[in-house]
């Protein structure tokens, strides 16, 4: 070992390309001296001899050279050379000479070429310096020399080549084989193209490792069989991108395939490629981890309990794999665990493999609640810097936090990125009871944080670690985490240097006007720099009126102002729920925290996660003031005592208002107040402030006398619709003339069962005409009909024509009369046509119709039939006259109809008034009877039939009206007068003894007036 | 060489451990019976406190050699002249100053391979 018989150091490390170097140089600087003695002859020859050596020698010198260049700044030490040192250099200088030459000359291999040219010229020129300007021709020769060299190198071929070199190479590496020990100081060595190549195989992920140790196996086997392996090397990188792969190197690739064959997981379907030679090193790559350190936060990744949870690093351990960490815990003090469980039990129980536990909410240990639940589990541990410390179920805690010993692997000290909520727990409660976070650990948290992002053109920044220590400058450029500075003090000022991001700070000046960018909770605060201290820069922020300390690195020069809480889902002034019973007023907001004025004027500092959400103003809220006088929102309001506040009202909570004002600077002017402890001072709308409730408004008297004046409204219809039930013929469409029962109504549709079909089908409702369901006779509803009134006289026409030919029908009936003899039923028939009547009669009376009528046929037909009898009777009525007149004496009171149907003379009416009939008609009221009559007046005829036939006819009329009208009616009639008169007055009966009071009475008086 | 050979049976796999001086892999038991192949100097054989401290669990990686003169990877791992094994591509953990000194006595040049070791090469 050469290693071994060396004393010193550095004779170690290189020892025979030393002697190589020696060697050669020897040998051919007089070699050299001599050419350029005889130069101009010899050249030629010469120069193809030697440059064949030249290169062989020379190529390996120079790639050893480079190799102890690199050997020398590894090894301060190894300056015994110094003698060859500037030997090297010049000729290293003397190279440009050449440097056309090695532009003509393209060369595939690159390796080659640098370690050929270099050599070749070096060793020929370094004696020529001075006869360079000659020795331009003979340059030339060479030139053409180096070509044809360079041209049969190029034509052989790379593995001839790599054979050479291997061959040219062995003996340095047995050298540096046997110093395998130093072998760490020597410079890694590059894959080349006669390395084995190395394939990347595809696999099942999560293999990797099973695959490789198959392999290995395997190897082992054909070892122990004495095959040739063929495979030199497999390898895997674990869970990283690359997992999913496997990397086999070998010389040939059914070599690997044998390897390969048959070994589970591998997928050799996929084809397997071969990695380029200029990347492999990147397989190799190792990751370097973030080095621990005390005070910085991570992430945890292994107990799944913890996962993901922010832990703060207590001490790293001395192997560099385990550290200690500060957690919250996740305790539940034992709830939800079997109290009479064996102890043991829990852990020879099977967990459920997918089983999600929910786990316990973070929360700092407490002593009294471990206590309380979980005693045998909790001892005290002894005080440790004035905190207590507590053994709980094998694991510490201090300070309300458990320090768990975890590898390392399984904390994550990248992207930590810690939340505010999380910080808090490690916030630091000041004297004053304020907390605040310790900066030095969030300092530690985000250090691994920065990047070369965070720096923009044109900082001014400061290297403040390392051997440039204390330089400032300008950044002029940042590529990833490299940035490139002007330096713009001391002694190199002007020279750009590249420093790494992690040494820098950003350099800041007393007053100048800073930005927050990132950090902390006060991104985006907008402020003036007014102390500086290390990395840290003081400034007095501008919006909230206070000092602010960040890290440099988290702020940068600004301009602008502050847009703070851009993306809350919180506004200022919001109205928010805090808890059950309380609402509060938000009067600043953060990025994180919202400042919140309570219903109890106290100001709330909370976390925008603990609010429940926005109540909303509601605008309909109403609170009266000392005074009783209501206030709604925006109405402006004063105390009347006290601070004398005043201002305007931007919500109504239960007694509370939040009032905002103008000339109030704390809480952004907002302040709660309760409600009657203020008085209304002016009210948004004009809206005027009563006294008390407006009594005008409930004096019936008053209100009367306004709207006596007022016409009615048109009545309303509620509830259900009448049509609903009724009977109705279908009067237009498809469907005309088909009966049919109403069974829903909308709108202006309505739903009618047919009587033939049994079938429902939808008619407009103008469509429709109510019939009655008994006798089919139209009926017109009233209310629904109002405006039609007036029109009724027309619609009655046609009834009154019923009405008039009823009798005749009666006539019809005649037979019926001839059994019954003088029988009232024949008055009967006579009593029911009246009901009939009823609806002839109703709008006979009705005006016009009601003459017409009866002056049209009804009159005649009923002449023919009627008369004969009813003539009788009625003759008789007439003589009754006198009862007419009575009528006119008793008109207000029905009594008087026992004196018409005693005289039952009523009729006689008829005949006396025969003559004012047609002109009482006239007048007829008749309007108002018709409608309800007509409904009654069927039945009770009916009803009178049994009487007397004159009766009937007679009271029937008195009833209702009629006196009066009767009279006239039927008058016109003569005889008839039982007929007609019956109608009628089932209708006047419950009426309108109001309105007919009058009427008749006048139709009394009328009467001799028409007469 | 190990008579058995290098292969390391499922059911032991995650008793894996690594030596952090030449990053050969073997079992915890393997270590403490027969030390590490390449690592005299350390003298783990027998000693499982030595196991404990000069070999870690953390590795990743995972390389099979059987040649590690030819191996470009054996190179580039600094193994030549180890014995062919399995090794690991970056060990995690700190060597303790007196292994250091022990390996530095011996002739061996530490190189963490932890990662933390430039890479000179790269440059």
């Amino acid at each position: 070992m050469s290693h071994s018989d060396s004393g010193s150091d550095n004779d170690d490390f290189n020892p025979q390309p030393e002697v190589d170097e020696q060697d050669d140089q020897d040998v051919q600087q007089p070699r050299a001296g001599a050419d350029v003695e005889d130069e101009e002859e010899n050249a030629p020859r010469k120069t193809s001899g030697q440059v064949d050596g030249a290169n062989d020698d020379d190529e390996e010198e120079d790639d050893d050279e480079d190799e102890e260049e690199d050997e020398d700044e590894d090894e301060e030490d190894e300056d015994e050379d110094e003698a060859p040192r500037p030997h090297k250099r010049r000729r290293k200088l003397r190279r440009n000479v050449f440097i056309d030459a090695e532009a003509e000359v393209d060369d595939e291999d690159e390796e080659e070429e640098d370690e050929g040219d270099d050599a070749e010229v070096v060793d020929e020129v370094h004696p020529d310096d001075y006869l360079e300007p000659q020795a331009a021709d003979l340059d030339d020769r060479r030139h053409r020399e180096l070509d044809r060299q360079r041209q049969m190198e190029s034509s052989k071929d790379a593995e001839q080549l790599a054979a050479e070199f291997n061959e040219r190479y062995t003996r340095r590496n047995q050298i540096q084989r046997g110093g395998r020990g130093a072998a760490g100081a020597l410079p890694l060595e590059l894959p080349t193209v006669n390395d084995p190549s190395i394939w990347r195989v595809k696999c099942k992920q999560g293999k990797e490792r099973e695959i490789i140790l198959n392999i290995t196996k395997r190897i082992d086997q054909y070892r122990r069989v004495g095959q040739n392996v063929g495979v030199y090397s497999a390898f895997e990188r674990g869970a990283t991108i690359m997992a999913g792969n496997i990397y086999v190197e070998a010389d040939r690739k059914q070599d690997m395939l044998d390897m390969l064959a048959h070994i589970s997981h591998v997928y050799l379907g996929t084809p397997q490629l071969a990695i380029e030679v200029k990347e492999r090193p990147d397989l190799l790559r190792k990751r370097k981890r973030t080095p621990l350190e005390p005070g910085m936060f991570v992430r945890m990744v292994k107990p799944a309990l913890y996962r993901g949870d922010l832990a703060k690093v207590y001490e790293v351990h001395g192997n560099g794999l385990e550290c200690t960490v500060q957690l919250v815990p996740r305790l539940n003090y034992g709830m939800g665990e079997d109290a009479n469980a064996r102890p043991g039990d829990a852990m020879k129980r099977k967990r459920a493999p997918f089983a999600r536990v929910e786990r316990p909410p973070q929360r700092l240990f407490n002593e009294a609640e471990a206590r309380k639940k979980d005693m045998r589990n909790l001892s005290s541990a002894g005080t440790v810097r004035g905190s207590k410390m507590f053994h709980y179920k094998n694991e510490d805690y201090q300070n309300g936090f458990l320090l768990k010993d975890v590898k390392i692997r399984d904390v994550n000290p990248d992207d930590v990125n810690p939340r505010m909520e999380e910080m808090q727990f490690w916030s630091i409660t000041s004297e004053d009871g304020t907390e605040t976070l310790d900066l030095a650990s969030v300092q530690a948290a985000q250090k691994a944080a920065q990047k070369g992002a965070s720096f923009a053109r044109g900082d001014k920044v400061e290297i403040y670690e390392g051997e440039q220590k204390g330089i400032r400058g300008t950044t002029v450029s940042v590529t990833g985490d490299i940035i490139t500075l002007e330096v713009s003090e001391g002694e190199l000022k002007g020279r750009r240097i590249d420093a790494p991001v992690k040494t820098l700070r950003k350099l800041f000046l007393e007053g100048d006007h800073v930005k927050v960018i990132s950090g902390t909770k006060h991104v985006d605060e907008v402020g003036m720099v007014t102390k500086i201290r290390g990395d840290r820069v003081t400034f007095y922020c501008d919006s909230i009126q206070d000092e602010i300390t960040v890290l440099s690195r988290d702020l940068k020069l600004a301009a602008d102002s502050a847009t703070v809480g851009a993306d809350s889902k919180y506004a200022l002034h919001d109205l928010v729920q805090i808890d059950a019973s309380t609402v509060g007023c938000v009067i600043r907001v953060d990025r994180e925290v919202l400042r919140i004025l309570d219903q109890q004027g106290d100001v709330r500092t909370m976390l925008q996660s603990q609010i429940q959400g926005v109540v909303g103003k509601n605008r309909n809220a109403v609170a009266t003031d000392r005074d009783g006088s209501e206030i709604r929102i925006d109405d402006t309001v004063k105390e009347p005592n006290g601070e004398g506040r005043q201002g305007r009202v931007l919500y109504i909570h239960r007694g509370t208002l939040f009032v905002q004002s103008k000339d109030i600077l704390e809480h952004g002017g907002v302040f709660a107040v309760r409600s009657n402890n203020v008085t209304t001072l002016a009210a948004k709308s004009g809206r005027e402030q009563a006294a008390g409730p407006d009594l005008g408004k409930m004096n019936p008297a008053i209100q009367g006398a306004g709207n006596s004046t007022a016409a009615m409204p048109p009545p309303r219809i509620f509830g259900r619709d009448k049509l609903i039930g009724k009977t109705v013929v279908i009067k237009r469409g498809p469907q005309k003339g088909l009966l049919g029962i109403v069974k829903d109504t909308s709108g202006n549709d309505a739903k009618v069962e047919l009587h033939t079909k049994g079938k429902h089908v939808q008619v407009s409702k103008d469509w429709l005409a109510i019939k009655d369901p008994i006798t089919g006779e139209a009926i017109d509803i009233g209310g629904s009909k109002f405006p039609n009134r007036s029109r009724g006289g027309y619609s009655g026409v046609q009834p009154s024509f019923n009405g008039g030919r009823t009798p005749a029908w009666g006539g019809a009936n005649r037979p019926s009369w001839g059994g019954a003899g003088g029988r009232t039923p024949g008055w009967g028939a006579g009593a029911r046509t009246p009901a009939w009547g009823g609806d002839g009669s109703r709008t006979a009376y009705g005006g016009d119709g009601g003459r017409t009528a009866y002056g049209g046929d009804g009159g005649r037909t009923a002449y023919g039939g009627a008369t004969a009898y009813g003539g009788a009777t009625a003759y008789g009525g007439a003589t009754s006259y006198g009862g007419a007149t009575s009528y006119g004496s008793n008109d207000g009171s029905r009594t008087s109809y026992g004196g018409f149907n005693a005289g039952g003379r009523t009729p006689a009416w008829g005949s006396g008034n025969a003559t004012l009939g047609t002109k009482a008609s006239a007048p007829t009221p008749g309007a108002y009877n018709a409608p309800t009559p007509g409904a009654y007046a069927a039945p009770t005829p009916g009803g009178y039939g049994a009487y007397s036939a004159p009766t009937p006819g007679g009271a029937p009329m008195d009833a209702p009206t009629p006196g009066n009208f009767a009279a006239p009616t039927p008058g016109g009639y003569g005889g008839y007068a039982a007929t007609p008169a019956a109608p009628t007055p089932g209708a006047w009966p419950d009426t309108p003894w109001g309105g007919a009071a009058e009427t008749p009475a006048a139709g009394g008086d009328e009467d001799p007036r028409y007469d | 060489m190990a008579s058995g050979g290098n292969f390391i049976e499922s059911r032991m796999q995650r008793h894996m451990r690594a030596c952090m001086v030449c990053s050969v892999v073997r079992t915890a038991q393997e270590f403490t019976r027969s030390g590490c192949p390449n690592c005299d100097f350390l003298q783990l054989a027998g000693n499982p406190d030595a196991v404990a401290e000069a070999t870690s669990p953390d590795f990743e990686g995972l390389i099979t050699i059987s040649d590690t003169e030819r191996s470009w990877v054996a190179r580039y791992q600094r193994l030549q002249g180890c014995l062919p094994g399995v090794y690991a591509m970056q060990v995690m953990g700190v060597l303790a100053e007196e292994y250091i000194e022990a390996a530095e006595a011996a002739g061996v040049h530490y190189v963490p391979r932890d990662g933390s070791a430039t890479e000179a090469v790269d440059a």
